[in-house]
């Protein structure tokens, strides 16, 4: 009984206070091989395994900041030539895409 | 023919790790990409395909050598702000981390119709389909009095490797005060603003350990890329080192000695104490063997890369007409992937999405001062095509130029990363 209360209450604070969880329920139109051939186009510049010197890295980054940033991109309220250009190009269904696949890289 | 090939697919994808002890004859029905040449083309579609079919599909790449020294980067070393070795290469991780099989050889022909590219050694690869990235040939005679001879008093290096280690010896072995001639290419060549971040770096050397030596750039063209922001640059960092000499002026290079490293023009006749040319190009002669060019370079399907004469051959990269994208290692990689997915969806069925082209191309003017141009493009009927673009502005401030410097050295760590491991 105890057991299942607990396992309960996990359950719940993983579908209430886990991000990465919340933030895949809103991935509208999402599909992670579209993610995962769209992340082709990031690691020409994002190294995957380095230490991001120069570029930062990507891999291991949250679900909802990725999206904010894109965004901002997007809107040119955050600066660089070349991601403002890279945003440009992404629609919901690719930027959600991508934020699927980059979730469930470790 | 697809389906028996599927059919094989689903059943050595369930036991890829045993697939290595399997008897040849299971081993050789994965349906099979060759791809010659192991560049920024090459070596990107080797790997995607090998990655992303999980051993659906069995890759070789043929490459002359069995080190990488890329073009990218060249100039870097130029100026000394690289060591020579931080630009080489090697293919451990493409056979290691993807199963890619690696064979060091020249590929002297195609054969089309039978579907084998034929080795230096005698031996014969067979594929069903096949991937051409060999980058570009020099046109030695494009420039009268230059010669294959020639090039070990005037290297090109443009292929980068030793050439570029010579150049290197040359410019600082300069005497002092001394002249140093540059003769950039005509269009259409390998990486647009080269010649000129060439230049700069060139001149970054001198004004450490020979300022007062001059360089004159005899340009077969009226214009260049990034030309304000160069020109910008040479006349902050280098006031009065550089001259610029357009074909309207000096009125076309009329002969080359390079016995006297002289250069006639109807200008003048100069003498150059140090010199770098590089003469025009065409795509890597492996192209014109397989037949699928047209003239220099070679025509392609826009939305897949595929040769316009031959459906089962892609073209890569410098030897491809991927107009308007230019000849670049950032483009031959966004081309590489393109291709990857569409032979990847033609041999085993998998979901081929829609092709999207990009471009960013960084140089360095001086300590700190980075330069950038970009563009994505998208596929068409008759080309790719500019989607939109960027370029750095002249009078930037230094910390973006700064940022901008550091942002080129996170692309090359990025995409050397994203072609060999
Ligand atoms: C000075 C300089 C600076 C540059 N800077 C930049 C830059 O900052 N950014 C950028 O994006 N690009 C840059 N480039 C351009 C870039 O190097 C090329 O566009 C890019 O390498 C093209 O890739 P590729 O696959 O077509 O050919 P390559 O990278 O040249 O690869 C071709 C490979 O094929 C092999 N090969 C050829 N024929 C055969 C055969 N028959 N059998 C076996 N192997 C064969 C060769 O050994 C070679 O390894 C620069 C170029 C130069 C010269």
């Amino acid at each position: 009984m105890k057991s299942k209360l607990v396992l309960l209450s996990i359950v719940f604070s993983l579908i209430f206070t886990n991000s990465i969880f919340a933030d895949q329920k809103q991935l509208v139109g999402a599909d992670a091989d579209y993610g995962e051939h769209l992340f082709g186009e990031c690691v020409t510049c994002h190294n995957s395994t380095g230490l991001g010197q120069g570029i930062p890295k990507i891999t291991g980054m949250k679900t909802n900041q990725f999206i904010t940033k894109i965004l901002a991109y997007k809107s040119k309220e955050k600066e660089n030539a070349v991601m403002q250009m890279v945003a440009e190009r992404l629609g919901e269904e690719e930027i959600n895409s991508l934020a699927l696949y980059l979730s469930k890289l470790k | 023919m697809t389906k028996i090939k599927r059919r094989t697919f689903v059943g050595l994808a369930a036991a890829t790790t045993t697939a290595l002890s399997m008897p040849s004859i299971a081993f050789g029905a994965l349906p099979r990409v060759v791809v010659i040449g192991g560049g920024a083309g090459g070596a990107t579609a080797a790997k995607y395909i090998a990655k992303d079919s999980k051993g659906a599909i069995d890759v070789t790449l043929v490459e002359a050598s069995k080190r990488y020294y890329t073009c990218f980067f060249s100039n870097l070393y130029l100026g000394d702000f690289r060591a020579y070795g931080s630009i080489g290469h090697n293919y451990y991780g493409l056979a290691v981390n993807h199963g890619v099989n690696m064979v060091h050889e020249w590929a002297l022909s195609v054969n089309n119709a039978a579907k084998k590219v034929n080795l230096g050694s005698g031996e014969s690869i067979s594929y069903d389909k096949l991937v051409i990235s060999p980058g570009i040939d020099l046109k030695f005679e494009s420039v009268n009095g230059y010669s294959a001879e020639a090039q070990s008093k005037m290297p090109h290096a443009w292929k980068s490797g030793t050439q570029v280690q010579l150049l290197k010896n040359q410019v600082k072995g300069m005497k002092k005060g001394g002249t140093f001639v540059m003769v950039p290419p005509p269009n259409p060549y390998r990486c647009p603003p080269g010649p000129y971040e060439r230049v700069s770096m060139i001149a970054h050397q001198f004004k450490k350990s020979n300022p007062t030596a001059k360089i004159v750039i005899l340009d077969p063209k009226n214009k260049f890329s990034k030309q304000g922001l160069f020109m910008e640059g040479w006349q902050k960092h280098y006031p009065g080192m550089i001259e610029w000499i357009s074909a309207e002026t000096h009125g076309g290079i009329k002969k080359i000695n390079a016995a006297t490293m002289e250069f006639e023009t109807d200008l003048d006749t100069f003498k150059a104490d140090a010199a770098s040319v590089v003469p025009a190009q065409r795509a890597g002669r492996i192209a014109m063997n397989a037949g699928v060019n047209k003239g220099d370079w070679c025509p392609i399907v826009p939305a897949s890369m595929q040769a316009q004469a031959d459906e089962n051959i892609y073209v890569l990269g410098d030897a491809s007409i991927a107009k308007s994208m230019p000849k670049s290692g950032f483009s031959a990689n966004s081309q590489a992937k393109v291709a990857a997915n569409h032979i990847r969806g033609s041999l085993t069925g998998s979901k081929v999405f829609t092709p999207r082209f990009a471009n960013t191309c960084w140089s360095l003017v001086a300590t700190n001062d980075g330069i950038k141009v970009g563009a994505n493009y998208k596929a068409t009927a008759e080309k790719i095509d500019k989607t939109s673009g960027f370029i750095s502005k002249t009078g930037e401030d230094s910390n973006l130029r700064k940022a901008t410097y550091e942002e080129s050295i996170g692309w090359y760590s990025g995409i050397t990363s994203d072609m060999f491991s």
